[in-house]
């Protein structure tokens, strides 16, 4: 094994939002209009390069149903990010993330878990939802944010690049022992960047 | 995990969803969600008679409940093949496949079910020229004696 180590990445959100459209547009560059509802859990993985380092992150792509909410909660266990993911042209899917938040909550076992909202869909003539929303969300839990397009790749390597980027940089998250991480610095920023075309925002917790 | 056929049900999961099913059962009527609830545990066990107490319940449900016809599909499939009975898994892959051919999770699942027949297939033919050569060997050792005492 030439990775210096395996990250577990969740993904959620309800039912159709494109969880699994986007695990596949970040693994293999891919895009499927009619994609079927995921059956319980998937599992993708990928080796990526975060500051050098090869770093493998095994993706776990739970189904939105709700009659499977219940049994995913388990698959919460131990991972190290989360990716919570809302639909721009569906409002409803966004205040729903509240629900899935909380679930986090309970059901994660690592305590300072890095977190993304993902509004995907931006391809989509008829969006709903403001970017201003997505971000209040996203501000509010403390998590990080972006916009972005499975179906024309739009933000998709960006938005595991920045999770995977906050992951490697939270202290005690992924190595082993460490010290007890009981500060907490809240640390409210906005970053635009110039590069790429859609701007991102985030909010860190270290 | 990277295999969803290595994947093992933690055993507070399948309390839990257990507890529910007998309540459920002890009143008179199961639903189909505590019944698929309990399966998928079960299927996801890692001692066989579980796996085959979920395929039962699955097949139950399958027949019962067609809204929920591909979950029972897929977790049919599942349990079959954690029990060996790959051809009974591929059937069920193949059901799947009819109403939905081009879904990846099911044919990654049909792969990683041919990938570990031709695994076995491949150790069991070992296993047999093991046992063949041992029987050549005894049989050779034998014909040497005979030869000696012979001479």
């Amino acid at each position: 094994m030439d990775y210096v180590t395996t990250l577990k990445i969740l993904v959620i959100g309800e039912s159709g939002v494109g969880k699994s459209s986007i695990i596949l547009a970040f693994t293999t560059g891919d895009y499927n209009a009619s994609f079927p509802a995921t059956i319980g859990v998937d599992y993708k993985c990928k080796v990526m390069d975060v500051n050098g380092m090869k770093v493998k992150l095994g993706i776990w792509d739970t189904a939105g149903q709700e009659r499977y909410r219940t049994l995913t909660s388990s698959f919460y266990r131990d991972a190290h990010g989360a990716i919570l993911v809302y639909d721009v042209s569906e409002p409803r899917t966004l205040t729903k993330l509240n629900e899935w938040a909380e679930e986090l909550q309970v059901y994660s076992t690592k305590k300072n878990i890095v977190c993304l909202v993902v509004g995907n869909k931006i391809d989509k003539q008829n969006r709903v939802v403001p970017r201003e929303h997505g971000k209040a969300f996203a501000q509010k839990h403390r998590m990080l944010f972006i916009e972005s397009s499975a179906k024309t790749q739009e933000g998709i390597n960006l938005a595991f690049e920045e999770l995977v980027q906050k992951i490697i940089e939270t202290p005690g998250l992924w190595e082993t022992g460490g010290s007890s991480s009981n500060i907490r610095i809240t640390n409210d920023s906005e970053r635009r960047q110039q590069e790429q075309s859609s701007c991102y925002d985030y909010t860190c917790t270290i | 995990m990277e295999d969803v056929l290595d994947e093992i049900v933690s055993s507070e999961d399948l309390q839990k969803f257990e507890k529910v099913f007998h309540e459920q059962l002890h009143r008179g009527t199961v639903t189909h969600k505590a019944q698929f609830e309990y399966a998928w545990c079960l299927v996801r066990s890692k001692y066989p008679t579980d796996i085959r107490k979920g395929i039962l319940l699955l097949k139950e449900l399958f027949n019962s409940h067609p809204e929920g016809k591909r979950d029972y599909l897929f977790y049919l499939a599942i349990g079959n093949a954690r029990i060996k009975e790959y051809n009974k898994a591929l059937h069920y892959v193949k059901s799947f496949l009819e109403i939905e051919p081009a879904n990846q999770q099911v044919l990654t699942l049909e792969r990683q079910i041919t990938k570990r027949m031709e695994k076995e297939g491949l150790i069991g033919i070992a296993h047999w020229a093991l046992l063949m050569n041992a029987l050549l060997g005894v049989h050779y050792l034998f014909a040497k004696k005979k030869q000696i005492k012979e001479d």
